[in-house]
C-alpha cells in the first residue's frame, strides 16, 4: 500500500499535470487520501441504516475487518431508514457527510449528480465478481458511485399453509395475469372473503413498471423523461377493473386500518406482490411458519420483465480524507464470503460471487436465493439509477391508485392526475 | 338553571318564602353532575385510550401487535418485550440511552435556568440602551421556525468539530437561546412589585445581590414551570440529536426508539412499545412530582403584583 501510495505521489508531483491534481477532488497531496498504520490507524466513520439485528452483524463484520486490517479503524453509526435520509440531507448541506455510507438506490443520482458521491472507479475495488448487468445501476454518466452490496428481486409471496385450508393449489410458478386474477378470486370467493386474494398489485409501481418491461416499454428515457403514455397506464390499471371490491382485493379502507403492517404480514391476504428480501419482515409480522416465492405474472412465458436491483450500495462521500481506507472498507463489505456468512441475505443476497458461494444459505435465506437462481434465465438488464424526484413519483403513483380503489378516481382521472404531477416533476428537476 | 345562572337576583316574597336553594337546586345539580362526569369520563377514556393500547400492547407477542388484531388483551401475556427491550441495541445498553437521555435533560433544565433567569433579570428591571430592541429581537426568534436554522447551524458545529457531542444540544440552554423561557420569566418579573427591588437597593444591595436574594426565591414558581417544561421538551427531541449524534453510544431514548421499527427489515413493534412505556416512566414521575408546581406557576403568574 505505502508502496502504491509513494508511486503515485511521485507521478502525480513529478508530472504535474493540472489533469491528475484535478482528478484528486481538491488538489490534494494524494489520490489514496491519507493513510494510517498498525501503530498509528486512520478512523474512518461507516454508517447505515437497519434494526438491532443489523446492527449486530455490522458490528461482527467490522470487527473482522480492523482485525484483518490493523491500520484502519471503523467508527460505526446507525440510524432508522426515515431519520438516515434527515440526518443525510444535512450532512450534505454542511459538508460532513461520513466516510463510508449504506445507500439506498432511488438516492443515488440525487446525491451523485451533486458531488456529494466518490467516483468508486477512481479507487481500488474488486467488481469481477459481480454480474455485468448488475453494475450499470450503481453508475451515473459512466462514474461508478456506488457498489451493489446484494440483490433482490420481484416475487409473488404466498402462504402455503392458507392455500392448504382453502384447498387451492400453490402456484406452479408460471401464469398470466388472467391465471394470476383468477387465483386471486379464488382465494377471496372459497374463503368467504375472510382472506383477500392479495392488495391491488396494480398499485405497486414496480409492478407497473415490470408490465412495461414484459411489454418492451422502458419506465424512463435514458434523458429522465417519460418512456410509456397514458393509454399504457391506463391498460395498466384496467387489468384489475373487474376485481376492486371483490374478495379477491382488501378494499382500501382495510389497508389503511392495517397499518403500519401490511395485510399480508397481518395474515388477511394469501399473495402479496414485492421484494424477496422482504421475507423475513413477513415471516415476524405474519407469524407464519413458512412462505414462499413465486414468478410475477407475464402474459408472454419468454419476458418475465425480472431483474436484479441492488437493494442496497455502498459509496463513499467525495469529501473523505481516506479514499483508500474507504475503497478497501468498501471492497471487503461486498466481497469477502466471512461477512456473507455474518449478513447472510438480511443485505439482500450477495451481490459478489465470490461473497455469495462462500455464503450457505438456510431455511428463509435458502428460499431467497433459491429463487433469484429459478429466475436466472428471465434476468434482463437492471434499470438505470432512478430519475431525481423518484420517490415521489412512486408515492404519487401509490396514492392515485388508492384512490382509484377508493372510488375517488376513475382510471382516467388517475391517469390524468399522475401524469400532471410527474410531468411537473420532471421538468422542475430538468 | 336560573336559580344556578343568577342567584343574586331578587324574587318575589311569595317564592322567597320557600325557597331553598340547597334543597331546590339538588335535583338539578344531581343531573347536572352525573352529565358532567359522563362527559368527563367518556373524554378522558378517549384521551386515555392510546395509553392504555400501548400499555396492553406491551405485554403482547409482536405478531399479535396492530395489523388485523384489533383485541386489546392478549391471552400470550409476556414480559419479553421487556426483556429485549432491556437488552439494549447494537451492543449499546439501555440504560445508556436513559443515562444519555438523563444528561441532556438535566443538562437543559440547569442550563435553562441559569440563562434565562439571568437574561429575564436585565430585561425587567435593567434599563440598558436598546433595551426594547433587544426584547423584540428575542421575542422574533420565537416565530423563526427551527428548520429554516437547522443547515446554517450544522454548518458551524460541523466547523467548530462540535458534531458528535452534546454541546451543539446543550449550549443554546446555556445561552439563554430559549426565548419562550426567558420571556415567560420577563413577564413574571414584572408583575413583582419594584418597591422591593428599591427596598433592597437602599439597603446597598447590587444587582447581583438583589437577582440572587430577592428575586430567585421569590421566581420559585416560573422556575418550576420552566424546568418541567424543558425536561420534557428535551426528553421528547428528536430532531436535535439525530442530525448531531452519530455515535449509538451516544443516543438517548427517542433515536434508540426508532431503532426497533426497520420497514426495510422486520420491526420489532413490541419491543419499541415496552421501551417507550418505560421511557414515559421518568417524564410521568417527573410530572406527578412537578404538577402541583405548574398549576401554582401558570395561575401566579396571571396576577398583578
Amino acid at each position: 500500500m505505502i508502496n502504491r501510495r509513494h508511486f503515485l505521489t511521485t507521478v502525480a508531483v513529478g508530472t504535474a499535470s493540472a489533469a491528475a491534481l484535478a482528478a484528486c477532488g481538491n488538489g490534494a497531496s494524494t489520490s489514496a487520501g491519507e493513510t494510517g498504520s498498525a501503530e498509528n490507524p486512520v478512523t474512518i466513520n461507516y454508517t447505515w441504516w437497519g434494526n438491532d439485528d443489523r446492527a449486530e452483524r455490522t458490528r461482527k463484520a467490522i470487527a473482522l475487518f480492523e482485525g484483518k486490517n490493523p491500520d484502519i479503524k471503523v467508527n460505526g453509526n446507525f440510524t432508522d431508514f426515515a431519520g438516515y435520509w434527515q440526518k443525510r440531507a444535512t450532512e450534505a448541506a454542511g459538508g460532513g457527510l461520513p466516510d463510508v455510507m449504506q445507500w439506498d438506490l432511488s438516492y443515488l443520482r440525487d446525491y451523485g449528480q451533486r458531488n456529494q458521491l466518490l467516483d468508486l472507479g477512481t479507487v481500488d475495488i474488486n467488481t469481477d465478481a459481480f454480474d455485468k448487468s448488475l453494475l450499470p445501476s450503481g453508475q451515473i454518466k459512466g462514474k461508478t458511485y456506488g457498489i451493489p452490496t446484494s440483490t433482490n428481486a420481484f416475487a409473488v409471496y404466498y402462504d402455503p399453509a392458507k392455500l392448504a385450508s382453502l384447498g387451492i393449489a400453490e402456484p406452479d410458478g408460471t401464469w398470466t395475469y388472467k391465471e394470476f386474477n383468477e387465483f386471486l378470486t379464488e382465494v377471496g370467493t372459497k374463503s368467504n372473503g375472510e382472506i383477500f386474494g392479495s392488495t391491488d398489485y396494480t398499485g405497486v409501481w414496480w409492478m407497473f413498471n415490470i408490465w412495461l418491461r414484459q411489454n418492451n416499454i422502458e419506465a424512463f428515457t435514458e434523458d429522465g423523461k417519460l418512456g410509456f403514455t397514458k393509454d399504457d397506464m391506463k391498460k395498466w390499471w384496467n387489468q384489475t377493473a373487474a376485481l376492486r371490491g371483490t374478495p379477491a382485493i382488501i378494499s382500501e379502507e382495510r389497508v389503511t386500518q392495517l397499518a403500519p403492517k401490511s395485510p399480508f404480514g397481518s395474515n388477511v391476504t394469501a399473495t402479496e406482490v414485492t421484494w424477496d428480501n422482504f421475507m423475513a419482515g413477513y415471516l415476524a409480522d405474519s407469524g407464519a411458519k413458512e412462505l414462499k416465492l413465486a414468478p410475477v405474472p407475464s402474459d408472454d412465458p419468454d419476458n418475465l420483465g425480472l431483474f436484479l436491483k441492488p437493494s442496497m450500495l455502498m459509496v463513499a462521500s467525495a469529501k473523505t480524507k481516506y479514499k483508500d481506507a474507504a475503497a478497501r472498507f468498501i471492497d471487503f463489505m461486498v466481497n469477502d464470503p466471512e461477512v456473507g456468512q455474518i449478513f447472510k441475505t438480511s443485505r439482500g443476497v450477495p451481490a459478489s460471487k465470490t461473497q455469495r458461494d462462500g455464503t450457505t444459505f438456510e431455511g428463509t435465506d435458502k428460499l431467497v436465493v433459491d429463487y433469484e437462481k429459478s429466475i436466472e434465465q428471465y434476468l434482463k438488464d437492471a434499470p438505470e439509477p432512478p430519475i431525481v424526484g423518484f420517490g415521489t413519483l412512486e408515492a404519487s403513483f401509490k396514492r392515485v391508485s388508492s384512490d382509484l380503489n377508493y372510488g375517488k378516481l376513475t382510471i382516467d382521472g388517475a391517469a390524468d392526475a399522475w401524469f400532471k404531477e410527474a410531468e411537473d416533476l420532471i421538468k422542475q428537476n430538468a | 338553571m336560573t336559580t344556578m345562572a343568577t342567584p343574586t337576583q331578587s324574587l318575589p316574597d311569595a317564592q322567597l318564602a320557600h325557597y331553598n336553594p340547597k334543597s331546590e337546586s339538588a335535583g338539578t345539580k344531581r343531573v347536572k353532575s352525573a352529565i358532567f362526569h359522563a362527559v368527563a369520563l367518556a373524554l378522558t377514556a378517549v384521551v386515555l385510550y392510546p395509553g392504555l393500547w400501548m400499555i396492553a400492547s406491551s405485554f403482547k407477542p409482536n405478531s399479535e401487535i396492530g395489523g388485523s388484531n384489533t383485541s386489546l388483551w392478549s391471552n400470550n401475556f409476556s414480559f419479553d418485550n421487556f426483556v429485549t427491550a432491556m437488552d439494549g441495541i447494537g451492543g449499546v445498553s439501555t440504560l445508556q440511552f436513559f443515562t444519555n437521555s438523563l444528561i441532556l435533560a438535566i443538562g437543559a433544565v440547569v442550563g435553562t435556568i441559569l440563562s434565562a433567569s439571568v437574561s429575564a433579570y436585565a430585561f425587567a428591571r435593567i434599563k440598558f440602551p436598546g433595551r426594547s430592541i433587544f426584547f423584540g429581537m428575542m421575542i422574533a426568534t420565537l416565530l423563526l421556525p427551527f428548520h429554516v436554522v437547522i443547515i446554517p447551524q450544522y454548518i458551524v458545529f460541523q466547523q467548530l468539530g462540535l458534531v458528535d457531542t452534546y454541546v451543539p444540544l446543550l449550549i443554546g440552554k446555556f445561552l439563554a437561546a430559549d426565548a419562550f423561557f426567558v420571556f415567560l420569566m420577563v413577564q413574571f418579573m414584572r408583575n413583582l412589585p419594584a418597591e422591593l427591588d428599591e427596598a433592597a437597593r437602599i439597603d446597598g444591595a447590587g444587582h447581583v445581590r438583589i437577582f440572587t436574594s430577592i428575586m430567585l426565591p421569590l421566581m420559585k414558581p416560573a422556575l418550576i414551570s420552566t424546568s418541567i417544561f424543558s425536561f420534557i421538551w428535551s426528553w421528547n427531541d428528536f430532531l436535535g440529536p439525530l442530525l448531531y449524534l452519530n455515535t449509538p453510544d451516544k443516543y438517548p431514548l427517542p433515536l434508540a426508539l426508532r431503532l426497533f421499527v426497520d420497514q426495510t427489515q422486520s420491526s420489532d413493534y413490541g419491543a419499541m412499545i415496552a421501551m417507550s412505556v418505560l421511557a414515559l416512566l421518568p417524564v410521568l414521575i417527573f410530572f406527578l412530582v412537578f404538577q402541583r408546581y405548574i398549576v401554582e406557576g401558570v395561575s401566579t403568574q396571571g396576577l398583578k403584583g
